[in-house]
């Protein structure tokens, strides 16, 4: 763990000690640059970008931030939550390590979503101090993600692996269609949350690299270059698109998770703070899971 | 003459550019910019090559329909009447977009504190000041010398020796160009 913090404080100053005048924005890529820009057979990201920024991605992040919760209140209110007692054995699933790197996760993406969206509207918010504010505390709080996303994912990983339970998870939408309590065959994790898995940790990674991209302008990535032959600006531009492209995926399923555990269900917030999840929960939502710890008695 | 007020733009001759980096030493003296900006620099291709080196200056290049003001998430640019493209610094959060859409890398970014924060974007003004009171204290130390109000050439434009550097509304820095390929007995 230590090693692993270190090498990322390292790349860090790595990144910016390399900055200014050997720069391959400003220096003697710079004609390649410009000559790069638009032209027929390169990748034609500058225009790209341009055209995404200006016309596509606020309006894009405005219709998630608003459709989301839109849909799920409609789903509240037509379908309802999902109520189970609470009161009733418990089983402990979620230890102490578990939950401190859930939070740590939690709490980051609890600043940089909200950040992130004051960015992409920062002419509404008027620019200046404020949205400047929000772009820094967006980039402070990607340090404690970035710390918890390998050991997160690597202690949910065997629970997060697709299965063919999966498929028919996501023929009734795990049930959450209807106001019946059904029993739905899934395990630890059912599929949507399986799937909020991989885009959190996959996504969550590739919105660490490519903001990383963006935050230090001057990050050499030789691998990345050879790789792709891109220049430098070209994979700046490459980034900003991923990045927010990304971004929706992130976001509509991060808005997915809060509704999940805190209206649908109603209360399973509650399991990764103590820890413990109540057997009806597990009963109905994750049979499958239930039956295996019954078998080992833990009920 | 078309009765729009003609834009301001920049033309290099790389017939004539020297490199002698006069137009990037004056515009930093005279902004007094920080170590590791330059507004203007100039760049050589081929260097050593016999009759292929060709230099040439480069800074923003004031375009119309400018890239930069279109993905601006703070919106902060804004086009004077006569093309010149400029930027509120207090309203910037220096989030890099702009330098993504320019096709000639002309905003850069000084560093701010430790964290290596990227500080407001810093680019050529056409030495037009900013959206601050003109030629205030506050206008010069954040954006530079506000020579147009004065009247005054800009100042890479001004220093350079052979008159490679032009700069004025479009139509006549394309006049002075045509007539000196005419002189100089080339195509086009
Ligand atoms: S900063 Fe770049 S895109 Fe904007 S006007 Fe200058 S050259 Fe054009
Ligand atoms: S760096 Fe500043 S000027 Fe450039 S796009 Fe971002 S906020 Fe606008």
């Amino acid at each position: 763990m230590r090693k692993y913090i270190y090498l990322i404080i390292g790349a860090l100053c790595l990144a910016s000690a390399v900055y200014a005048n050997e720069s391959q924005i400003w220096g003697e890529m710079r004609i390649q640059n410009i000559l790069g820009y638009g032209q027929e057979e390169s990748w034609k990201l500058g225009p790209l970008f341009t055209m995404l920024q200006s016309q596509y991605f606020a309006w894009i992040f405005l219709g998630v931030l608003l459709g989301v919760p839109a849909v799920f209140f409609m789903h509240y209110k037509i379908v309802g939550p999902k109520v189970f007692p609470h009161s009733e054995k418990k089983y402990y699933a979620f230890n102490l390590y578990n939950r401190i790197i859930h939070q740590v996760a939690a709490v980051s993406f609890l600043v940089i979503v909200p950040t992130g969206f004051i960015i992409v509207f920062g002419d509404f918010f008027g620019g200046g101090t404020l949205v400047r504010m929000a772009k820094n505390l967006h980039g402070i709080f990607t340090i404690p993600f970035t710390i918890v996303v390998i050991p997160m994912a690597l202690m949910w990983l065997k629970e997060a692996l697709f299965n063919l339970d999966d498929v028919k998870w996501f023929l009734i939408l795990g049930g959450y269609l209807s106001k019946e309590k059904q029993i739905i065959h899934a395990s630890q994790f059912n599929a949507g949350q399986k799937m909020w898995y991989w885009v959190a940790i996959l996504g969550g990674i590739t919105m660490i690299f490519s903001g990383a991209f963006m935050f230090f302008l001057d990050f050499k990535m030789e691998m990345l270059h050879n790789l792709t032959g891109m220049s430098q600006i070209d994979l700046l531009r490459a980034a900003a698109i991923l990045h927010n492209v990304m971004g929706f995926a992130v976001v509509a399923l991060f808005i997915t998770h809060v509704y999940m555990s805190m209206f649908a269900i109603k209360g399973a917030v509650h399991s990764i703070i103590t820890g413990y999840v109540e057997e009806e929960e597990v009963k109905f939502l994750h049979n499958k899971w239930y039956k295996k710890l019954k078998d080992q008695g833990k009920f | 003459m078309s009765n729009e007020m003609a834009r301001m733009k920049f033309y290099c001759d790389d017939h004539r550019c020297i490199e002698c980096f006069a137009c990037s030493v004056a515009c930093a003296e005279a902004h007094e910019l920080p170590t590791g900006i330059s507004r203007r620099k100039v760049i050589t291709l081929h260097d050593g090559v016999e009759g292929k080196e060709v230099s040439t200056s480069i800074a923003c290049m004031h375009c119309t329909d400018a890239p930069c003001e279109q993905v601006c998430p703070v919106d902060c640019f804004y086009i004077r009447e006569d093309g010149i493209v400029l930027h509120d610094k207090d309203k910037c959060i220096g989030c890099g977009y702009c330098l993504y859409a320019c096709p000639f890398g002309a905003p850069q970014f000084p560093r701010d504190g430790a964290f290596g924060h990227k500080g407001a974007m810093d680019k050529c003004t056409m030495c037009a000041g900013g959206p601050l009171e003109t030629n205030s204290e506050k206008e010069r130390h954040l954006y530079g010398q506000n020579r147009i109000a004065e009247g005054k050439v800009p100042m890479c434009a001004a220093v350079c020796s052979t008159n490679a550097l032009l700069v004025g509304d479009a139509e006549s820095v394309s006049n002075i160009y045509r007539k000196r390929v005419a002189g100089r007995g080339q195509r086009s």
